[in-house]
């Protein structure tokens, strides 16, 4: 019985009434406008229905044009900065205090949670405390510095070139931290404690232990913070907006290709205001295909080590 | 080198729970010894204990005169074999062998050889360089033996090595533990559940319940005259029938049976637990003074066949053996007459604490 129902259905293409409706939804909302980006990247005009076909011009503009140049790639740069500045100190970071974490000791429940807390709070209301901390006159930061006799260290933290962008970067790690922390650590404790105590038994140290046992074990899971990371920083938006305006001050040295983006395509460059949406659809289509090589590239990858092992 | 191990008055509490009150031991160097008890007696808790992942509250370990409490795992020069294996899985069969030695900062010549010499003694050579997951279990756990070997540990611990195998490997790996711990000659420290493979494996045999060491002997002392009824019954099976001792003639009496034996430590008479093991009931045609019963099941199991039988006296069921015979079995209800092998039984007091014969 059960077996000829199942049989009807394969015939009869009734399965596919069952995925229609998460299909349905999948394209109107993620599919449709997508590709709708992707086709309004070929267009220009002011306002908000470009109409003119350009081709390839938003592109070719962007790559060549001095006007765009010089804003893309500055924008890529600090990206790319931007995702590094995460990938190197948000993940070290978590993966050390997993390691910590994953032994028993009084107060492990309370740590995990001053650690992950900061990720609860909203982008722009993390951004704004940071701002209030960094503020060059009465913030906390620089009134320590100052207490203590290090008047020299205080600094304008947001207000330099070199220094806002890895600012920015480093309270974003502050806050998001907890993530790759939780993640690392259901890793760590997955691995079956006879591994590590036969490891001991076997005179191994600690260090030893850490590099050449739990780390190859939690390969996955480094895998998929990493490929989180990425595509995380990548879109990241919202705290350089909360800390340093959609501009990226100071001087575009903390624009990203997301402020970038919505400067162009939504909110249009001061003092005109008027948003160009072909040319913001065309920034919105490479940070798509940026991302989209990563992600490939990282599934390529983590198929070929399964074929491995 | 391989150690004796002596423990005093060993304490293990997992907070306010005392998990282990009292237990000295004597592991004798080179001995296979075996700690028996069901699950959660405190057997694996002790071996931890001499393994050193977990904490001693209370008494002294040694390794020879080496007092080792305090000693560092890394320290204490033991090799051990855990239940699920514990096989690095990333580690190639050689890679896991050799590890132990890579620890030891050794000349990479001496560790291939020593690797070698081991993935041979365990017959895991060809599968050198094949990864754990494309090994059956038994095939791992010559890889955990082999890796716990080669450090030539003085002690080689083993929890529960054989649990995680099918029946046939089960047999097969235990002749190879017990082979490979003779051949190598180190004091062996053995955790398990199963009373045959205890009684198999073991030079001698700790039987632990509640945290407390119940009998210390061979495994020939442990059945035949097992300290208390817990013993009695966790090593092999056995009948306990009341039944009273006549001191004066050295009779115990069960309803209207009675036999002689001369070896009980008890100088009044007094009501006695006897335990008789199922294969030392007779059976009779006829006989005078016999135990009369009835046969109320049967089965059938190749070698032997084991029968229920109701007492008559007391209504009591017993469990009896016999070699299965080439004609029909006596039937279900069929009446029949019983005696005991005096000289095998043994009397023990009411409160199942003191086996009441005295050891030769």
């Amino acid at each position: 019985m059960a077996k000829n129902i199942k049989k009807y259905f394969q015939e009869n293409g009734i399965w596919f009434l069952f995925i229609l409706p998460a299909l349905l939804v999948y394209l109107i909302f993620m599919a449709a406008p997508l590709l709708d980006s992707m086709r309004l990247s070929f267009y220009t005009g002011k306002g908000y229905t470009p109409t003119e076909f350009v081709g390839l011009q938003n592109y070719i503009d962007l790559f060549t044009n001095p006007i765009w140049r010089e804003r893309f790639f500055g924008a890529l740069k600090n990206t790319f900065i931007f995702f590094a500045i995460h990938m190197i100190v948000q993940n070290s970071l978590g993966l050390f205090f997993a390691n910590l974490l994953a032994n028993d000791f009084r107060g492990r429940g309370f740590f995990r949670t001053v650690i992950f807390a900061p990720a609860t709070l909203s982008v722009l209301v993390a951004g704004f405390l940071w701002t209030l901390i960094l503020n060059p006159h009465w913030g906390a930061i620089n009134q320590t510095l100052k207490a203590i006799g290090l008047a020299t260290w205080a600094k304008p933290w947001l207000g330099e070139e070199n220094l806002a962008l890895p600012v920015i970067a480093l309270t974003s790690v502050w806050q998001w931290v907890g993530m790759p922390t939780v993640l690392f650590l259901a890793g760590l404790l997955g691995i079956p404690e006879e591994l590590l105590e036969a490891a001991r038994v076997d005179g191994a140290s600690s260090g030893y232990v850490f590099w050449r046992i739990k780390l190859p074990l939690i390969k996955p899971v480094i895998g998929v913070v990493a490929i989180l990371t990425f595509v995380d920083n990548f879109n990241a938006f919202d705290v350089v907006y909360a800390m340093a305006g959609a501009k990226g001050e100071p001087g575009y040295s903390t624009d990203l290709l997301a402020t970038f983006f919505y400067r162009t395509g939504i909110a249009g460059e001061h003092p005109i205001g008027i948003p160009n949406m072909g040319m913001g659809a065309a920034i919105a289509t490479i940070t798509f295909v940026i991302l989209m090589v990563g992600v490939l590239f990282w599934l390529y990858s983590s198929r070929k080590n399964e074929d491995l092992v | 080198m391989s150690v004796n191990i002596k423990i005093n008055n060993a304490v293990k509490k997992f907070g306010e729970n005392t998990v282990i009150s009292d237990i000295s031991v004597d592991i004798k160097d080179k001995e296979l010894f075996t700690l028996l008890g069901p699950s959660g007696c405190g057997k694996t808790t002790l071996l931890r204990m001499i393994a050193g992942f977990n904490t001693i509250e209370g008494g002294e370990f040694y390794f020879n005169e080496k007092k080792i409490n305090d000693m560092e795992v890394s320290h204490r020069n033991i090799g051990m074999v855990f239940q699920n294996y514990a096989i690095f899985p990333h580690y190639s069969v050689r890679q896991n062998v050799e590890f132990g030695l890579r620890n030891r900062k050794l000349d990479k010549a001496v560790v291939t050889e020593e690797a070698d010499k081991f993935l041979k003694l365990m017959q895991i050579y060809e599968y050198r360089d094949r990864k754990p997951e494309q090994l059956s279990g038994g095939q791992q756990q010559r890889v955990a033996l082999a890796r716990a070997l080669v450090i030539k540990p003085d002690v080689l611990l083993m929890d529960e090595p054989l649990s995680n195998l099918d029946a046939k490997l089960r047999l097969e790996m235990r002749q190879v533990i017990r082979d490979v711990q003779k051949e190598v000659g180190i004091t062996t420290v053995y955790v398990t559940h199963d009373q045959e493979e205890a009684m198999a494996i073991s030079d001698r045999i700790a039987v632990m319940d509640f945290g407390v060491i119940q009998h210390i002997g061979t495994p020939q002392e442990i059945y035949h005259r097992p300290s208390n009824t817990f013993v009695a019954t966790f090593i092999g099976r056995t009948n306990f029938v009341d039944a009273h001792y006549l001191a004066n003639k050295k009779l115990v009496e069960v309803g209207e049976y009675n036999f002689k034996v001369d070896n009980i430590s008890l100088e009044k008479n007094n009501d006695v637990i006897l335990s008789v093991r199922p294969e030392d009931f007779l059976f009779h045609e006829e006989a005078k003074t016999s135990l009369k019963g009835v046969i109320k099941d049967s089965f059938f199991l190749g070698l032997n066949t084991h029968q229920l039988v109701e007492l008559q006296h007391n209504k009591q069921l017993v469990e009896v053996i016999r070699e299965s015979s080439l004609e029909n079995e006596l039937p279900i209800g069929e009446k029949i007459s019983l005696s005991i092998k005096g000289h095998k039984v043994n009397l023990f007091s009411k409160d199942s604490k003191e086996n009441l014969v005295k050891r030769s």
